[in-house]
């Protein structure tokens, strides 16, 4: 049996979706070495990697149903987390935002609300999941608003905005996938498309989008005359850094590159992409996006094969958190979209994201194991 | 998919969240290839000019030497507090007064002044913080590298002029080069920006070309807080060529002295080399210290003090050799002599006039200051008999006195190499229309006035020397000029070498001299009257120096109409000469203002620089030495302590 297993597991093994997931954090962490040649983040992510690779391996070859039948279990674990984190004594300030645990023995610290993530999709993925005859109701998306709700909250509290609209995603991919009308989709779609504008102007009008905040789009409507010392200048030297790389990467020595001389900020989290850009060009960019794009594709085909509809859930909604949050944090480094402090799964410097994205992959790596099974 | 039900199309729902996953990734590379591909060159360039950075090293200007090698002007190395115009960018500078004005003791309102201005400068390069900051300053900069990265200090030559406002009007002086100059071409082509300092005034002025170097700068990497990270490279400035000035500092003390204790203390004294133009010595009192303009100017006080020099009624700004007329009085006669033996009005054989005492034009008198009966034209000079030139001039008419006037280019610029030289006026009959309407006409009352520099003859005091130390040499008018020569500077870096040049080098259109034809026997007969002023009892008889024989004329003019000539409203004093009469070396004028009488003054005055030249050249006490008012050598002993380094001979 047990050799029969091994043999099946070896077969249906996604080594595909493993491996790319792995090239990409190596890649990443060339990158962040490269950022800030001087510190060790590059050391730590590369620890972070055997970590994350192990925790991957240990949810993979876990049957992903024992996981979800005790999701809830995993979800006030992670709600306890991002208690803990707001407590001064456990909780780390960086930056005004109390949101990372720091582990002892020097490794550095981790940031609860990048795992919460998954015990969230978890959550919803065990709620929704159940063998489903009609249209989804509005008690059903009630409570899975709730589900959504609760972490967000804890996290509010640090407060940390940019984490939790990456949360958001991964409810409405469920909502979708849970049949939910698709006028009320195209109602939502339009609604919003027309509201968006409508709100930032009310938002502006009343002063309840704060002079900082508008500062960060217009930025994005036009880089070349916003205000490059203030608001706009992350934005403006990320596009610089990203410009400079043109298309096979820019001539300039690391020891003075847009991050080593700190014009550039953050350049191993949230401007992972623009050092990337710089240092690998349009090719190199190419190459990251095509990697990503096969990634989550891989992850979708394992979805769909998914043996039933609790493991399709779970693995969809962890792409849909995903794909928002590189869209969100690319966009970002690309001007596109406003600064927002959100990591580039796999490649930001950052234990937490690191092995939450893993056990994600283990996740789908483990649905598309036992589809065969029952 | 086994749980599939085709009531929820699941399978559309799952395409249609792969195709979006699709699509997101595509806006980002379009956008990938319009930041990277499209723009790169331009976003490239951006980068590259934030982290790279021209730190200018001002060059020092040239040494100012006299004709014997004493420095006269030159520049020592000072620190200055800076805050460099990228780093502050967009930076709310009025947060940094408070700690920089406690911090390195300036005027926490100046500050904000200055602050204010620059900003309404979009092409300013560094914001001046404090000039010539002490040592306790730049400790306390270095000490504060964290907090104020973007304050630098910065090393650059400040001008040094000498004390007492010695030389001023020669020198002049630098300053920053005024907006309203870097909008002109003249300025602009030459490549200078901003802050850039120049000459704004005398030598500084006319010769900055040579004078100015050529800027150095440290090619350097900075951080996004501005902090030096490495240096490129660095290109060392050129220093500005040092130019030696034709300029005796012995005979310069000694005028400035004379000057410094008239009775006014308002007044002008040259001395020129009559055999080539070489200004020995050019002072105009009251004096003003240049070092205002190099050092003090952007500090409240010294902008305070310029308002006060601007505001003076003596005009301590004024060069009055160059930039004042006055009426030449009976120094006009040389010419007038000269002209009328040339034009034929009288011969040397029959020179004699009636002096009359005076003349009756229509019903008004105009006397002469004594009864000379018939004098010859040497006696006349000798004795200044004003009564013989008005007869001359009638002689002469106004058109012999124009004629006179343009050979001795008296209604041109003498063309000293000084800025802003004014023109003389000269009598002609277009002057009389402009200045009196009512009574256009030339009459014969007007050509006498002319023809003893009265009314009509309103000139500056270096056109007057360089008329008559032109005829002392036989009728050669030289160029007034301060330049001798500036000194080559080697090639350094991309700058050229820059070669010597003398007088002779420099461009002029003139011919120097313009050789005025005046028959030896003209020549012989008014040097013989000139010669008689000093030393055959003329009215400069007081000054005759036995070996060393001056000629000379004296001169007053009027300031005021007659009897009311006192006190403030005294006339100007009058002396101009040159020696020895025969072999000229050395040419002297003074006017002292409101003093009263040309042989009272002016002559003495000239008479004691001559006492220094003689001693300097002929190492021997002059003869009958004028009794010293204050020491002349007190001065230069005092000028050579305070400066002793300026000074010292190179």
């Amino acid at each position: 049996m047990v050799a029969i297993l091994q043999k099946r597991t070896l077969r249906d093994f996604d080594w595909v979706l493993a491996f790319l997931a792995i090239v990409i954090v190596c890649f990443g962490t060339i990158q962040i070495r490269h950022a800030l040649p001087t510190e060790g983040y590059w050391v730590k992510q590369l620890i972070g990697l055997a970590i994350a690779m192990a925790v991957m391996l240990a949810v993979a070859l876990t049957d992903y149903r024992r996981l979800l039948n005790i999701a809830p279990l995993f979800y006030v674990f992670g709600l306890v987390l991002l208690v803990m984190v707001l407590i001064p004594g456990i909780g780390l300030k960086i930056n005004g935002q109390r949101a990372w645990i720091k582990i002892p023995g020097g490794i550095g610290q981790f940031q609860p609300s990048e795992f919460v993530k998954v015990t969230t999709a978890m959550m919803l993925a065990r709620y929704f999941g159940k063998h489903r005859l009609q249209m989804l109701t509005w008690k059903e998306t009630a409570i899975g608003g709730l589900i959504l709700a609760l972490p967000l909250v804890l996290i509010l509290k640090e407060p940390d905005v940019g984490s939790v609209l990456t949360y958001f995603p991964i409810l409405l991919v469920i909502l979708f996938l849970s049949a939910i009308r698709i006028r009320l989709v195209v109602a939502g779609i339009v609604l919003g498309l027309v509201m968006l504008p409508f709100a930032y102007w009310v938002g502006v009008k009343t002063n309840l989008v704060k002079g900082y905040q508008q500062e960060r789009i217009n930025v994005i409507l036009d880089p070349e005359k916003a205000d490059r010392r203030g608001f706009g200048y992350n934005t403006w030297q990320s596009i610089l850094t990203v410009g400079e790389g043109g298309l096979f990467g820019a001539q300039a020595s690391t020891e003075y590159s847009q991050s080593s001389l700190k014009f550039l900020p953050e350049p191993h989290t949230d401007f992972i992409f623009a050092v990337t850009a710089g240092n690998a060009g349009f090719i190199g960019c190419i190459m990251v996006l095509l990697a990503y794009a096969i990634l989550l594709s891989r992850m979708i085909t394992g979805a769909r094969r998914a043996p039933d509809r609790m493991g399709m859930l779970v693995i969809m909604g962890i792409v849909g958190g995903l794909t928002f949050q590189i869209f969100i944090n690319i966009g970002m480094a690309l001007g596109i979209l406003p600064v927002i402090g959100v990591p580039l799964p796999l490649m930001s410097a950052g234990l937490a994201s690191l092995i939450a994205t893993f056990i994600a992959i283990g996740f789908a790596i483990s649905v598309q194991l036992r589809r065969f099974v029952n | 998919m086994k749980f599939e039900d085709t009531s929820q199309n699941l399978r559309a729902r799952l395409r249609a969240i792969q195709l979006l996953v699709v699509l997101m990734l595509s806006v980002l590379g379009i956008r990938l290839y319009l930041l990277q591909v499209v723009n790169g060159q331009r976003y490239a360039e951006i980068a590259q000019n934030q982290r790279i950075r021209l730190l200018p090293i001002p060059a020092p200007r040239g040494i100012i030497f006299d004709r014997d090698g004493h420095s006269l002007v030159d520049s020592r190395p000072i620190y200055n507090v800076i805050l460099s115009r990228e780093d502050v960018k967009g930076r709310e500078l009025n947060n940094l007064v408070e700690p920089l004005s406690q911090g390195l003791a300036i005027d926490a309102e100046l500050l904000r002044e200055r602050f204010e201005e620059i900003k309404s400068q979009p092409a300013f390069e560094s914001i001046l913080v404090k000039q010539d900051a002490s040592p306790g300053d730049i400790a306390w900069v270095e000490a504060r590298r964290l907090e104020f990265p973007e304050l630098r200090v910065e090393q650059q030559p400040q001008r040094r002029y000498p004390p007492n406002g010695l030389l001023a009007h020669v020198l002049g002086y630098v300053g920053e080069i005024s907006p309203e100059q870097l909008k002109q071409a003249s300025y602009k082509d030459k490549g200078l920006k901003p802050g850039d300092i120049i000459g704004q005034s005398g030598l500084e002025q006319i010769y900055d070309d040579y004078l100015r170097g050529r800027d150095g700068y440290r090619k350097v990497i900075v951080d996004s807080r501005g902090r030096i990270q490495d240096e490129i490279e660095t290109i060392p400035p050129q220093p500005g060529q040092d130019l030696i000035t034709t300029i005796d500092l012995d005979l310069q003390l000694a005028a400035e002295e004379q000057l410094r204790t008239s009775v006014t203390k308002r007044g002008v004294i040259i001395s020129m080399d009559p055999n080539n133009g070489e200004i020995l010595a050019l002072a105009s009192f009251p004096s003003f210290d240049p070092n205002l303009f190099s050092q003090r100017i952007g500090t409240k006080e010294g902008h305070a003090e310029y308002v006060a020099l601007l505001n003076d009624p003596e005009t301590p700004l004024l060069n009055r050799a160059v930039q004042s007329r006055y009426m030449p009085g009976s120094t006009w006669k040389i010419p007038m002599a000269v002209a009328g033996l040339q034009q034929g009005a009288i011969t040397v054989d029959h020179s004699n006039l009636v002096c009359g005492g005076g003349i009756t034009i229509g019903n008004k008198f105009t006397r002469c200051m004594g009864n000379h009966g018939t004098p010859d034209i040497k006696t006349a000079i000798t004795r200044s008999c004003d009564g013989y030139f008005y007869r001359l001039g009638l002689k002469m008419g106004i058109d012999g006195i124009v004629a006179m006037v343009d050979e001795f280019d008296l209604n041109r610029r003498s063309g000293i190499d000084l800025p802003n030289e004014v023109v003389n006026w000269t009598p002609s009959r277009e002057f009389k229309k402009r200045m009196q309407p009512s009574s256009p006409e030339w009459k014969d009352i007007d050509t006498v006035y002319a023809s003893f520099g009265q009314v009509y003859d309103v000139i500056t005091p270096i056109s007057l020397l360089r008329t008559v130390m032109g005829i002392g040499v036989g009728g050669r008018l030289y160029i007034p000029h301060l330049f001798r020569e500036v000194r080559p500077v080697s090639a350094s870096g991309p700058f050229e070498y820059r070669r010597a040049r003398t007088f002779q080098d420099l461009d002029s259109s003139r011919p120097n001299p313009k050789v005025v034809p005046i028959p030896e026997v003209i020549h012989h007969t008014v040097v013989e009257g000139m010669w008689g002023v000093v030393n055959n009892g003329g009215t400069g008889a007081s000054i005759k120096m036995a070996g060393f024989d001056i000629a000379g004329k004296t001169g007053t003019a009027q300031v005021v109409g007659l009897g009311k000539d006192v006190g403030k409203n005294k006339d100007h004093s009058w002396f101009v000469s040159y020696a020895p009469a025969y072999k000229p070396e050395i040419a002297l004028l003074a006017l002292i203002e409101n003093s009263g009488f040309g042989s009272l003054h002016a002559a003495p005055a000239v008479r004691r620089v001559y006492d220094v030249y003689y001693r300097k050249t002929r190492n021997e006490e002059p003869p009958g030495a004028l009794p010293i008012a204050k020491t002349p050598k007190a001065a230069p002993k005092e000028v050579k302590k305070a400066g002793s380094e300026e000074l010292a001979k190179n």
